[in-house]
């Protein structure tokens, strides 16, 4: 595994392993330890979803996936190579960062809290990192944006000013802007929890859509619903730790665990 | 019972012929009055007392010196701030790095020349040569004669623009922290680095909260120019003070200064105020200009706007 990191990365690592693979991952803000050593694995084309109460570390194992948060133990793969590392021996070293923003290029995020760039209209929030992270021309760069504002449908708001949207269309567009620099995988950190209930539907329709097509996903999410019909496996976060995980109806529907029966039963 | 009578009568009126009457408020009708007056008083005696000159002011106000004053004055702010903004925007972002040392020398930059009087940077820059005769940068070869280096401008040049450049950091810094910290990390998770982060993402929304004061701050340069006629340099008071020191005339003569320092400062904050609505861009429904609510208002109150409302 250590020589993958020094693979390209579109060449076709692929077929062979995991989209994700964590392995004793451990991680600590201060003196609080919020990821316990977590052992996850996510296959190519799955959609896992990870859930749990608040602060049971389900997003900071999230942001590992992509290095906005730096694991203190364990280590990340993504597509066979170390998260944010290159191990050599048995040292691990970090990487310079723009090696780091490289890799971050094909892995997609989409927040809880949007975080589109207010100062830039629609396209321009989907075409400006293709743009200064792959280099891509503007021509090249707002075609493919277009075709994927139309697949989450606001291609008429294409020269709006997210301040001028509603929640769920703006989640739409920071889906496109993921997009649109063509990841192989996704991270939803809580995508619908900041939306009024009538636009949850619009956002999850996306997804859907999304794993339908066969994006890899990883999922932080209350919705419930959304993980049964969706997601190919659950997992239960609480403490900084996976306590149960299996298939929704096993996990939703038959939870071996008591935290899980109680966290279940106060989410309904 | 005629009370009932009045109720139903006034209940049964036709909407469209009542009519609304505006509270009256005598008490603003008296203070603007006295604000009037108190205007009347002051305008009437600066105009009827003869030692103002005007005639003097009329005499010098477009005198070539003091337009060559002016324009150094002019000339002087827009250096020093541009100055300022390139070094604030630097000193900024050092003391937002992640490296101690940096900080640590950002934090001690602001201290000092915030810390010191402004004449008094003036003029250690311009007694500069007294501690460093021969100025070598450090480099093998290089050898500049500090008393031919340090003019009585670049001596300006240089004081004005550090210790600007202290203020100009804490706004540029408050500016920055003042953009939403998922910005930055929506940014990251694009693949985006952080130069380009905080050049494309987190600079541009700064603007918005960095332009209003440093408007403020160019208008105050203007004036702390002034400061410079303690080093010889002809701006636009020294200009005046020239001229004065041969005529005898201080008065008509700091007049004019003031009349050019409230032009210019006008000139300022009219381009302030479009600055700010440009970078003002995506946040908020701008307000109209005064310019588009004198054309809305004509508008409206025109005879024949108001025939077609009807």
């Amino acid at each position: 595994m250590s020589q993958l990191t020094q693979q390209e990365p579109q060449a076709e690592s692929a077929d062979a392993g995991p989209m994700v693979r964590c392995e004793g991952v451990r991680k600590s803000f201060g003196t609080v330890e919020v990821l316990k050593g977590i052992d996850l694995e996510v296959q190519r084309g799955e959609v896992v979803c990870m859930i749990g109460p608040s602060g049971s570390g389900k997003s900071t194992m999230l942001r590992c996936i992509n290095h906005l948060e730096r694991v203190d133990a364990g280590r990340v793969w993504v597509d066979g190579e170390i998260v944010g590392y290159e191990q050599q021996g048995n040292k691990l070293y970090e990487l310079a960062d723009k090696e780091i923003c490289r890799r971050r290029t094909q892995v997609g995020m989409v927040f809880q809290h949007f975080n589109l760039f207010p100062h830039k209209t629609v396209l321009e929030n989907l075409v400006e990192a293709p743009r200064l992270a792959l280099g891509e021309s503007k021509a090249v760069a707002s075609e493919r944006a277009l075709g994927l504002l139309d697949q989450v449908g606001l291609a008429d708001k294409r020269a709006a000013y997210p301040r001028h949207l509603s929640g769920g269309q703006q989640q739409r567009v920071a889906i496109a802007r993921a997009l649109c620099m063509q990841p192989k995988l996704m991270l939803f950190d809580e995508p619908t929890s900041a939306l009024d209930p009538e636009l949850v539907g619009d956002v999850l329709a996306v997804m859907k859509d999304l794993a339908a097509n066969g994006m890899t996903m990883v999922v932080v999410t209350h919705e419930m619903g959304f993980a049964r019909d969706v997601a190919n496996w659950v997992a239960f976060f609480d403490g900084g730790q996976i306590v149960e995980r299996g298939t929704p109806e096993q996990v939703l529907g038959d939870p071996s665990h008591d935290r899980t029966k109680a966290f279940l039963s106060a989410v309904r | 019972m005629p009370s009932l009578d009045i109720a139903t009568r006034e209940t049964h009126a036709p909407v469209n012929e009542l009519t609304v009457v505006a509270k009256r408020h005598p008490g603003r009708w008296l203070a603007a009055l006295v604000v009037l007056l108190v205007a009347a008083a002051l305008v009437r005696s600066v105009m009827q007392n003869p030692r103002f000159q005007w005639d003097v002011v009329n005499l010098y106000l477009r005198d070539f010196s003091i337009g060559k004053g002016l324009w150094l004055t002019i000339w002087l702010t827009a250096v020093s701030m541009a100055i300022s903004v390139v070094l604030g925007v630097l000193i900024a972002v050092m003391r937002l790095s992640a490296n101690p040392v940096l900080r640590a020398g950002a934090f001690a930059y602001v201290w000092f020349f915030r810390g010191t009087p402004l004449l008094v940077q003036l003029l250690f820059w311009y007694n500069v040569a007294a501690l460093y005769p021969v100025i070598s940068f450090g480099l093998p070869g290089v050898h500049l004669n500090a008393n031919h280096l340090i003019t009585p401008l670049t001596a300006a040049i240089l004081g004005l623009g550090l210790n600007q450049g202290a203020y100009q950091s804490e706004i540029v810094r408050a500016g920055i922290i003042s953009v939403d910290h998922g910005q930055g990390e929506a940014a990251a998770a694009l693949g985006l680095t952080r130069g380009q982060t905080m050049r494309r993402i987190v600079l541009p929304q700064a603007m918005r909260v960095i332009v209003p004061p440093t408007g403020n701050e160019t208008i105050s340069m203007l004036k702390n120019t002034s400061l410079v006629s303690v080093l010889a340099v002809p701006d636009l008071l020294y200009s005046a003070q020239i001229i004065y020191n041969r005529t005898f005339q201080p008065i008509p003569l700091l007049l004019i200064a003031c009349i050019w320092y409230l032009v210019v400062t006008t000139v300022l904050t009219v381009g302030q105020y479009y600055v700010e609505r440009r970078f003002a861009r995506g946040n908020h429904v701008l307000p109209s200009t005064p310019w588009q609510r004198m054309r809305t208002l004509l508008k409206t109150h025109t005879p024949m706007a108001k025939g077609s409302a009807r």
